[in-house]
Formats: C-alpha cells, sequence, structure tokens
C-alpha cells in the first residue's frame, strides 16, 4: 500500500466534502426552516457564480469587491423568490412546492442562457495557486482554500444557531411555527431571512466550485450531489450536512482513485440507499421528518 | 373543321404539352429538404448555435449558386434542447410536413435511436453531432454519415503524430464517463499498441465530477509524456493542466474534436499555452491558399466562428455533394442512393474547409490534423500536416 498516495486521496476527499458541506448548509437552511425541499439549490449555486462573473468580468471589478455584491446580489434574489414564488405556495401540498423549485431551477437555467450565454466559463483565477503539501501529502490549492472557506462558514453556522437571536428564531421555527408564532416571532420574516443566508452561502458555494471546474448553465447538476449528502447527513441537520459531506466527498475519492472513476457514483448512490434502509430519516435527521 | 377548332386544338395541345412540361419541370426541380434536430439550448447549445449558424450559410452559399443542379437546397430546423425525445419529436414533425432527403441529428442517442426509423424509411440520410466510432459501420448504419474522423480515428490520428514525435512514449487517455468519452478507449488502446506506444494509463471522470486532485495524482504518478482528453468540452481540462504543473510534471496535454474550439482553448487562461488537440477542419481564421469557401465564410460573418459552425457547414456540404452526385447519376433520390452518392466522394475539393482534397470511406472522412495553442497569438496553430488515417 502506497501510505502517501493513500493520504493524499483523503485529503483530497476531505476537500470535496467541505464544499458539498458548504453547499448542503443552503439546502438544509431552507429545508429545516421552511420544510420546503429547494430541488433548484444548484441553479442557485450557479447563479451566484455567474453574478460573480457579472461583477468581475463583466464590470471588470477586482475581486475583493465582486465577491461580496455577488454574495449581496444572490441575497437580495434569494429573497425575491421567497417573496414572489415560495411564499405564495405556503400552505400548499409539499409535492406542489417541491415542483415549484424545480421549475425555479428551469427558470435560473433560462436566465443565465440569455444574459450570459450558454457557453461554458472560467472563473477569473483569484486562488493562490501554489501547491499546498501537508507533510509531503499534496493537496490541490482550490480545493485547499475552498475547504478551509466552507468550513468557517459551516463552523460559523453551527455557533450563531446557537447563539445568535436570529438563529434561536429560525430554530424555533422549525421546531414549531404556531409555538414561534404565539411567542411573537416574526415567522414570514425568518423564512425570508432564511432563504436570503441560503442563497448567500450557495453564491459562495457556486464560487468555490466554479473557480475549480469552471461554470456552465449545466452546473445545477451539482446539486444532485448536494441531495445525496443532505439526505444521508439528515434533511434537517446541519451538523449531518458537515459530517455526511466529507464523508461521502472520502467515498467518492477513494472509490474513484482505487476502482475508477465509473464506481464514483456507484459507491455514493450505494452509500444513500444503505442509510435510506438503515436510517431512513438520514444519520442525524430527525424522525419526524415528512419524506414526498 | 373549321380553322378555329384547328387553332382551338392545337392551342390546347400545346397547352396541355407546355402545363405537362411545366409540371415536369417542377417535379424535377424539387426542393431538396435538409432537416435537423439543433440543440439550440440546454447543455449543448454552445456547439448548436455554431451548427445552426453553418448550416444556414452553406444552405444560402448553395442556394445563391443555383442550388444543387437546380434543386433550392431547405433547412428546415427544429430546437431540441439536446433532449432525446424532443429531438425525434422534431424529426417526426419535420418528417411529418416534409420530404425530407436529408437531416442532421444532435447527439449520437439520437443517430442510434432514430437510425432504425430512417433504415425503415429508406427517403434519407441521416448526419449530425455525432463522430460515435459504432455509427462508422455501413452495414448496420447503412444511411449514416459522420462529417469527419470518429473518435477512434480522432485519437488515432493524435497517436500516428505522437509515434512520429516521440516513438515509445507513454500516453495516458483521460475520458469522460459517458457514451461520448467511453467511445474510443478499446480502439485507442488497440492503436497505441501498434504504433508501439504506452497507454497504460486510463482514467475516467464521473459525469459533473468537479475537483481531479485524485486524478491528477495518478497522472503525477504515471509520469506520462503525453496525456489526452476526450469527452469534455472545457471542464475539467484547464484544472487538470494547472495541477499537473503545479506538480512540475512536463506532460503534453492534448483534446480531440469538442474541446478544439479556438475561443474554448482560450478560456482556459495561460494554461492553454502549448495545449493540442485534433481538428479535420481548418479553424475560420486559417490562412490557406485557395480557400474560397473559407474566404466566403469570413465575407458572410466577419467575427470568428466556432469549430461548430465549421462542422455544421461541412455537413452540408458533403451531404448537396452527396445529392448532386445521386441527381447526375439519373438515380431517385433516397437513402440508400444518396448514400451511393456519398460514397462517391473522392478527392473532393471542400474551398478550405479542410485543408486537402477529401474522399468519403465507410461513412466517415478519416483525415484531421493536429494544431497547438499559441498563447501569444490567441490561436490554435498547425503542429502537423493533414493525416489521413488508410
Amino acid at each position: 500500500m502506497d501510505w502517501l498516495f493513500f493520504s493524499e486521496i483523503g485529503l483530497a476527499g476531505i476537500g470535496t466534502g467541505g464544499l458539498y458541506a458548504v453547499s448542503g448548509l443552503a439546502f438544509v437552511l431552507i429545508y429545516k426552516a421552511t420544510r420546503v425541499v429547494n430541488m433548484a439549490i444548484g441553479e442557485m449555486m450557479m447563479m451566484g457564480a455567474y453574478i460573480f462573473i457579472g461583477f468581475s468580468v463583466g464590470l471588470a471589478l477586482p475581486v475583493w469587491a465582486s465577491i461580496p455584491l455577488a454574495v449581496i446580489v444572490s441575497g437580495i434574489m434569494g429573497g425575491v423568490i421567497e417573496r414572489a414564488i415560495i411564499r405564495p405556495m405556503l400552505g400548499e401540498n409539499a409535492i406542489s412546492v417541491f415542483m415549484v423549485t424545480i421549475g425555479l431551477g428551469s427558470v435560473l437555467v433560462g436566465l443565465v442562457e440569455i444574459i450570459w450565454g450558454a457557453d461554458p466559463r472560467r472563473l477569473i483565477e483569484f486562488v493562490p495557486s501554489d501547491p499546498i503539501f501537508i507533510g509531503e501529502a499534496y493537496l490541490s490549492p482550490k480545493v485547499g482554500y475552498s475547504f478551509a472557506v466552507a468550513a468557517v462558514i459551516v463552523g460559523l453556522f453551527l455557533v450563531i444557531f446557537r447563539t445568535w437571536r436570529g438563529g434561536v428564531a429560525l430554530r424555533a421555527t422549525a421546531g414549531d411555527q404556531a409555538a414561534a408564532y404565539s411567542m411573537g416571532i416574526n415567522v414570514p420574516k425568518v423564512f425570508s431571512l432564511v432563504w436570503i443566508i441560503a442563497a448567500m452561502i450557495a453564491a459562495v458555494a457556486g464560487i468555490l466550485v466554479g473557480s475549480i471546474g469552471g461554470v456552465s448553465p449545466n452546473m445545477g447538476v451539482y446539486g444532485l450531489s448536494v441531495l445525496v449528502v443532505v439526505i444521508i447527513g439528515g434533511l434537517d441537520s446541519l451538523l449531518g450536512a458537515l459530517i455526511a459531506g466529507i464523508f461521502v466527498g472520502l467515498i467518492e475519492t477513494y472509490a474513484g482513485a482505487f476502482l475508477g472513476g465509473e464506481y464514483k457514483m456507484l459507491a455514493t448512490f450505494s452509500l444513500l440507499v444503505f442509510v435510506l434502509i438503515v436510517r431512513p430519516y438520514g444519520l442525524f435527521g430527525t424522525h419526524e421528518i415528512e419524506r414526498l | 373543321m373549321s380553322i378555329f377548332k384547328i387553332a382551338k386544338q392545337v392551342t390546347g395541345a400545346l397547352l396541355a404539352a407546355g402545363l405537362l412540361s411545366g409540371a415536369a419541370h417542377a417535379e424535377d426541380k424539387k426542393d431538396i429538404v435538409l432537416g435537423g434536430s439543433i440543440p439550440m439550448t440546454g447543455v449543448f447549445a454552445f456547439a448548436g448555435v455554431g451548427i445552426h449558424a453553418g448550416i444556414t450559410d452553406a444552405t444560402k452559399i448553395i442556394n445563391d449558386n443555383g442550388g444543387i443542379e437546380g434543386h433550392k437546397l431547405v433547412y428546415v430546423p427544429e430546437d431540441t434542447a439536446y433532449k432525446v425525445d424532443a429531438s425525434v419529436a422534431a424529426f417526426n414533425k419535420i418528417t411529418s410536413q416534409h420530404d425530407v432527403n436529408l437531416y442532421y441529428g444532435d447527439s449520437t442517442a439520437f443517430s442510434k435511436t432514430i437510425s432504425p426509423e430512417v433504415d425503415r424509411l429508406g427517403k434519407m440520410v441521416l448526419t449530425g453531432a455525432s463522430f460515435a466510432s459504432e455509427l462508422n459501420d455501413t452495414k448496420k448504419f447503412p444511411n449514416i454519415f459522420i462529417p469527419g474522423p470518429t473518435y477512434t480515428d480522432m485519437i488515432g490520428i493524435l497517436l500516428n503524430h505522437i509515434a512520429k514525435e516521440k516513438p515509445g512514449a507513454k500516453v495516458g487517455l483521460v475520458h469522460s464517463e459517458t457514451e461520448f468519452g467511453r467511445d474510443p478507449v478499446e480502439g485507442a488502446k488497440a492503436t497505441a499498441k501498434e504504433l508501439g506506444l504506452d497507454m497504460s494509463l486510463i482514467i475516467s471522470t464521473a459525469p459533473g465530477g468537479v475537483d481531479v486532485s485524485t486524478e491528477v495524482l495518478k497522472i503525477r504518478r504515471a509520469r506520462p509524456d503525453f496525456v489526452i482528453f476526450h469527452g469534455y468540452v472545457l471542464a475539467p481540462i484547464p484544472e487538470f493542466i494547472s495541477q499537473a504543473r503545479a506538480m512540475g510534471l512536463k506532460t503534453k496535454f492534448m483534446g480531440t474534436f469538442w474541446s478544439m474550439d479556438n475561443s474554448m482553448v482560450g478560456k482556459m487562461g495561460d494554461v492553454a499555452d502549448g495545449f493540442m488537440g485534433v481538428m479535420p477542419y481548418n479553424y475560420y481564421y486559417s490562412e490557406q491558399a485557395n480557400a474560397p469557401m473559407l474566404d466566403k465564410i469570413r465575407s458572410m460573418r466577419d467575427t470568428y466562428q466556432s469549430n461548430a459552425y465549421m462542422q455544421g457547414f461541412f455537413s452540408t456540404m458533403m451531404l448537396s455533394e452527396a445529392v448532386r452526385n445521386t441527381i447526375k447519376a439519373g438515380k431517385e433520390l433516397n437513402g440508400p442512393n444518396i448514400h451511393a452518392g456519398l460514397q462517391q466522394i473522392k478527392d473532393f475539393d471542400t474551398g478550405g474547409i479542410i485543408g486537402v482534397p477529401v474522399s468519403v470511406k465507410g461513412n466517415s472522412v478519416p483525415i484531421g490534423r493536429v494544431y497547438q495553442y499559441d498563447l501569444s497569438k490567441k490561436q490554435m496553430v498547425p503542429a502537423s500536416d493533414w493525416i489521413r488515417l488508410d
């Protein structure tokens, strides 16, 4: 056994898992607070990456300005989506809301094709390109730095959910909407806030993923991998998204390295089936989850 | 019989003869219809838009020059969003509304799906965006035309170039885990063996995968002299090259047709410098003596046109030539006869679309040239002469 190779693969897997975790966070936040299964999460990531292109290439703004602007604009977009599309659907059948998010994904793809065209693109290089070595083990700089950003974001949310007033309001809303109302929590405002925050996180995830693999209107398929991660972790568990993200990342990379790229998806979806059989609510999910 | 009656009968006979000959003439000069399932939207739209423009321009040029032996060529496209069911629906719609002689399909899956129906109808020849090796079988697919070399032939052209440049070289093949990506793998291994090249490094990447560091680590261990990518347009090629160079590898990287568009390679940024690959056609900007078609294209469109444009243009040109051969031979315009017309194309001058005269072999045109990206010029420039696979 080549242990150096084995450890390098492990590092790559953890890095990939970090990206899954931060993307999963955006999904879990929305589900946790609103019980909406947002199938457009991949497209929201894609939109965030394209908005970044709009600022960094279209308006030629520096990266330090383009990233926060893209995140802010994405947050506004998330708020508009919630207010204009999701809120009118509250109280409707879960399948209807689910279908609306699928439609939303198609609308976002169409918008991107109209504004930026259908060609694949690369983001401007903003991540340091010097290779990272942990001991003798190589780690791709983009994956390494992306993992660091993802870890900070996930860690931050784990903390503020327990300490920040808004985070407590969100947890209360997730726990029991009627009780949250009766305690004076503005539940619709919490819904909006969650969509805004989730869209901002999705934009960060989109920029990180786009900086590695480039962007195209087809980038939304990445959301399918994220869906696997959050189902394994538990649809309403932030910690689950983090742990499942890293777990899936490791499984994928080890399967790819030792079995071949054709086994990556097979390994991931086999894991999904296994987890669903053993723990249908995910590794860390709440038992009462109503599935579709 | 009065003179008026005779005059009336003669006039009637002349009129009838005139009408009949007119009708016969109209029948002779019936429109040639080129239907198209074109991916103007969806994941393949970057190519579909170019293909559509290429077919449109070639059709206009042909009609401006009197059509195909006097027959007007009519192009009838439908958008498919690169979905097989939509492509089939477009085919059914177009063939039910028009008497279609030629058809352009958007994918291998569509070609394989619709091929039995094309054979059953027996009216048309099918071409398209696919260079799938499997389609290059005149017995199994008797009504198909591949407008260039198959994917296996493309790799063969690259391997021929490598074998000349560095005999016994170690070559890696990185392909996407899709039907498109898997197509040339077995053929490439066989060709490499024939040419004395070592192709023991085969890497497949999962569709939609983002990070490629695991695969780059494999390349670092194998240290190949060349790596050929197949089954991609842009991503993940730049990330592969970027990481490989960061590790200090001296490997040369190559691509096949769909990753060879000049503007797409340019999007790789600095890592594009030295990127090589196979292209069956000249580029829009290629400087070549005696290239009236290239000049015509440049006069019609003053901005760069993609390799997809050249593919659409070349397909239309070759299919029209096949129809011309069929008409000249006095044969009925149907699938088998048009396909026979294709087989007759020998040493055909494409007016500079391809730099040398071309011939159809089987269902394909196994010719191509190796190009290399010059970062200072921001252009793919020739790295070899035209290579024919016989």
